[in-house]
């Protein structure tokens, strides 16, 4: 199984520790990436309030890189995963558009042709559990895991359509295939608020807070996210999102791959985690 | 086969759930069972609807937290979804509830009236003349033409969940967004300010709303093609646009964010009074400020699909 990986900025800078864990947990489970070369941001899902067309063409630039190495796409954060999906149903549903952008391609020497899919960790492990199968040296048995799926990985479900958007099971199964028990909380859909973390900062420290308070109080020992954007938000700003929700709760927030990474028997020094502001010590592997 | 509907109920300051078990027939919708309540079983229930085809948009209510229009929703498709017999029926959300599953528009429209939702015709149209324009032109806004009002984009809105008072409804921006795109209206501005004043950049882009529409329409999209015309239209710039325009920047410049500047690029001088969390973020290694981000090494060719972008336009 082999993937054109494209980390993103976020896992090349803030959130190294990610890519720390995506690297040693594919390696481990079999899953052989190969970094997009001379990748750029997607955008974040910011550039395309200034110029749409300039936003599908640099994607439509990365994809046409992974393209060439002949490889479907993985990502681990899932903005980036909208941005490129975006894009791919953008121009694979408009042959105009699609004819339009590689002009504009043609002035780096690209073109895009709509030959490579693009995924997510989360839904390459969901679609191939038997990866898991005799790797899970340290069952997380009587671990509680709150999992926050982040909202660009489900919606808008015309480009996420993985699965259904309004009940996913992807994150549960993943939870449970690693021995580790899925805790249902009411927060487990809403958004955490990064992507107006400028303009509408109480509000997104308010909803950083209810999340971790949402989470803790159903009973959860830790959260785990399949988006390093969210697992920054709900991490690094725990103190004043507890502050904002008038809430005591404490939480570690982990990296999807960082949580299989500890079923793998991986050392939480290995996977980054002390790189996490929250909780860090609550976590006992 | 038999279910339960937990229905939230609402009179005067009284709230309470009711369960209500009936048999689901064949092809029953959601508002099919609330008509049968209500005439076999319970006629004090209350409830909004009237077409029945999807197109009134009087009778969305929310199913186990998610905002459907009852009259299209079939009830055996809910019940796989969720794989229960039981599903619980409440009001939309961010609403104020008048009685029952009965929710008060009026502040909505008072809401609406905001962003000046009708046509300002350019003065070169005139009765006898129409109000031409080319099919391209019409496309650029026909989709949101089918907005029916049915709340249904609101209900979940994770920024109106928050605070709605500095945020219009999604629905309202969509609206905007129609009149801002009409070749026909002499005053993009006009709908544009209103919706920059009232929450246009305050969006957490969860696309909740684009989830919910049962129509397909987007306000999360409408919003992002409104807040590209406050470019064009040369408006005040805000923490908004600047962050918007550090990763245009960016990556005309590096390829790749350059996140030890964005605070500053975003917010200006104002970013000084972030130390505190710059400071947590620095210990744990998040954050380097020293570290003198590079571009990749194929920014030129990026640099040329970028200006080659902005010369042929959408």
């Amino acid at each position: 199984m082999r993937y054109a990986l494209f980390p993103g900025c976020v896992l090349r800078g803030a959130a190294s520790e990610a890519f720390l864990a995506t690297v040693k947990v594919t390696e481990a489970l079999g899953i052989d990436l190969v970094e997009i070369p001379e990748w750029t941001c997607c955008g974040a899902s910011h550039m395309q309030d200034v110029d749409e067309l300039t936003s599908l063409a640099i994607n439509a630039r990365n994809l046409a890189i992974a393209e060439s190495m002949g490889l479907p796409v993985m990502t681990v954060c899932n903005t980036c995963t909208l941005q490129l999906r975006r894009a791919k149903a953008a121009l694979d549903s408009d042959p105009e558009l699609k004819a339009k952008v590689n002009e504009i391609l043609a002035a780096g020497g690209y073109e895009y042709k709509g030959t490579s899919e693009v995924t997510h960790l989360l839904w390459v492990l969901a679609s191939n559990p038997g990866l898991l199968d005799g790797k899970v040296a340290q069952p997380l048995n009587g671990l509680k895991v709150a999992g926050y799926y982040g909202c660009h990985l489900l919606r808008p479900p015309t480009v996420m359509n993985y699965e259904d958007a309004l009940n996913p099971r992807s994150l549960e199964k993943i939870i449970g295939l690693l021995g580790a028990q899925a805790v249902d909380f009411d927060y487990k859909l809403k958004c955490c608020g990064f992507h107006a973390f400028w303009t509408a900062e109480k509000d997104v420290m308010q909803v950083t807070g209810k999340t971790v308070d949402n989470a803790a109080k159903a009973g959860a020992d830790l959260l785990v996210t399949p988006c390093p954007l969210c697992q920054m938000q709900l991490d690094m700003y725990q103190p004043e999102g507890r502050e904002a929700a008038n809430s005591k709760a404490e939480l570690p927030i982990l990296h999807l791959p960082q949580l299989i990474g500890l079923a793998l028997g991986m050392k939480k020094e290995e996977l980054g985690i002390q790189r996490h502001i929250s909780a860090v010590d609550k976590i006992r592997f | 086969m038999a279910i339960t509907l937990k229905i939230q109920r609402f009179l005067g300051e009284k709230k309470w759930e009711q369960e209500y078990r009936l048999e689901v027939e064949t092809g029953m919708t959601v508002l099919g069972a609330l008509i049968k309540i209500k005439e076999t079983m319970d006629p004090t229930l209350t409830f909004t609807a009237s077409c029945r085809s999807s197109i009134c948009g009087a009778c969305a209510v929310k199913v186990n937290d998610n905002a459907v229009l009852a009259c299209e929703t079939l009830l055996a498709d809910l019940l796989k979804r969720y794989a229960s017999d039981t599903l619980t029926i409440a009001p939309l959300g961010n609403f104020t509830v008048l009685r029952d599953l009965m929710v008060d528009w009026q502040p909505k429209y008072d809401r609406l009236k905001k962003i000046k939702p009708a046509l300002q015709p350019k003065t070169e149209f005139s009765a006898s003349e129409g109000c031409r324009q080319s099919k391209d032109e019409f496309k650029k806004y026909s989709k949101n033409s089918e907005c029916i009002l049915c709340g249904s984009c609101v209900s979940e809105c994770n920024k109106s969940n928050l605070n709605s008072k500095d945020f219009l409804d999604p629905f309202i921006f969509s609206k905007a967004a129609k009149f801002v795109a009409d070749s026909r209206d002499k005053d993009a501005v006009a709908h544009l300010e209103p919706a920059v004043k009232d929450g246009l950049w305050k969006c957490l882009n969860c696309q909740e709303c684009a989830a919910k529409c049962p129509k397909g329409l987007s306000p999360a999209e409408d919003i992002e093609k409104m807040r590209i015309a406050t470019f064009e239209k040369k408006m005040s710039s805000n923490e908004g646009s600047d962050h918007a325009m550090a990763f245009y920047d960016d990556v005309k410049e590096l390829g790749r964010l350059d996140e030890a500047k964005l605070a500053l690029k975003t917010e200006g001088l104002k970013s000084a009074l972030r130390v505190p969390v710059a400071y947590r973020l620095m210990r744990s290694g998040k954050l380097n400020p020293l570290e003198q981000a590079k571009p990749i090494g194929d920014i030129e060719k990026v640099r040329a699909i970028m200006k080659a972008a902005k010369e042929k336009k959408l």
